[in-house]
């Protein structure tokens, strides 16, 4: 146990004391303390950032920044009592992305993420919160369920997972090796240059089939999404009244 | 420590908070939520690992996982709307008689 693995956990800890406290339960008493204990773990984690990360290279104040954001947003999401302003803050989650792919040169994926998520799922989030709305907060929205187990088993996964990825040495032979077989490999793009450009390239030359896959399982789940949220009308057999006399043109039973 | 591990750090923390949600929250447009959350986390992991490695299959699987979440998105809440017409409720609790 060195002391800096000791301060990888504690923050660790830190932050699933604040989950727990912050997840929604019958006495509101216990969310400012969570927050005061999440605010702790969030200035923890960047005061590590700040120290370790920041002479690593490739590594500035704005990969800090989002990366507070985004996990205090995705905490946010899972601790609101209301399902829209869960939506809302997943919506800011979003956003603290786009900086960080941004900065590692995936421009086309950014915009494409705010496209497809803020856009487009976020809109049908909306809409099937806004259909199925309760009157003011329901009961099961104001209690979590099994909130300490969930805790533990997500952030015993997260402490174990993360500590050892960061005592893992940089492996700096392994990647020279592959960065040279790709480049011998005949669909070399160059992530420098024109990101669209390349991941079109990419996309349509080796991975055609994922791609046209991918329009056919959209297809799929179209028609999948409308069979099952049709509204189900009752067959009811239409017994095809007698023209009168003189009446023409067909006759149009009542749907 | 290197130059993915940051990203890579910060995709588990993602995961594992969709996973503390999908596990505790009660209410099914929460869970799908938690799911999207950790979708996010492999994003980040894909695209770090894809830039470190000098490739961009990793941007161009980060693509393909966006299709699934729209595609999961669109069943998702067609059998929310489908299950709360039935229950008028969201609660997961209500559904415990497929426990079998």
């Amino acid at each position: 146990m060195t002391p800096w693995s000791l301060l990888v956990y504690g923050t660790f800890l830190l932050g699933g004391a604040a989950v727990y406290l912050l997840l929604p339960r019958t006495d509101r008493s216990t969310r400012t303390a969570g927050a005061i204990l999440g605010i702790g773990a969030l200035a923890a984690a960047m005061a590590i950032c700040g120290r370790y990360f920041l002479d690593a290279g490739g590594l500035n104040a704005v990969f800090i920044l989002s990366a507070t954001v985004a996990i205090a947003s995705a905490v946010m999401v899972i601790t609101q009592v209301k399902p829209v302003y869960s939506a809302l803050y997943f919506i800011l989650l979003i956003l603290a992305m786009v900086p960080l792919l941004l900065i590692q040169n995936a421009e086309f994926l950014a915009i494409a993420l705010i496209i497809v998520y803020a856009g487009a799922i976020l809109v049908t989030y909306m809409f099937v919160i806004m259909l199925s709305q309760q009157n003011a907060e329901s009961v099961y929205d104001r209690r979590a369920r099994e909130p300490f187990t969930a805790v533990f088993a997500g952030f015993f996964t997260m402490a174990i997972i993360a500590g050892q990825l960061a005592q893992l040495p940089a492996p700096r032979i392994l990647q020279g090796t592959l960065v040279s077989s790709a480049a011998a490999s005949p669909i070399q793009t160059e992530p420098e240059a024109d990101n669209t450009e390349a991941i079109g390239e990419t996309l349509l030359a080796q991975y055609l089939i994922g791609f046209e896959l991918a329009g056919v399982l959209l297809l799929v789940a179209m028609i999948g999404a409308i069979a099952l949220s049709r509204k189900r009308l009752p067959v009811v057999a239409h017994a095809i009244p007698a023209k009168p006399p003189g009446q023409i043109g067909r006759e149009v039973p009542p749907y | 420590m290197n130059e993915v591990t940051p990203y890579t750090i910060l995709s588990v923390i993602l995961f594992a908070i969709g996973i503390v949600g999908f596990l505790s929250r009660r209410n099914l447009i929460i869970i799908f939520l938690s799911t999207e959350i950790m979708f996010q986390g492999v994003i980040i992991n894909l695209v770090a690992m894809g830039r470190f490695y000098g490739r961009l299959d990793g941007q161009v699987f980060a693509l393909f996982l966006l299709v699934i979440a729209a595609v999961e998105a669109g069943l998702a809440l067609g059998l929310v709307v489908l299950l709360y017409r039935r229950k008028n409720t969201l609660d997961v609790e209500r559904w415990s008689s497929m426990w079998g």
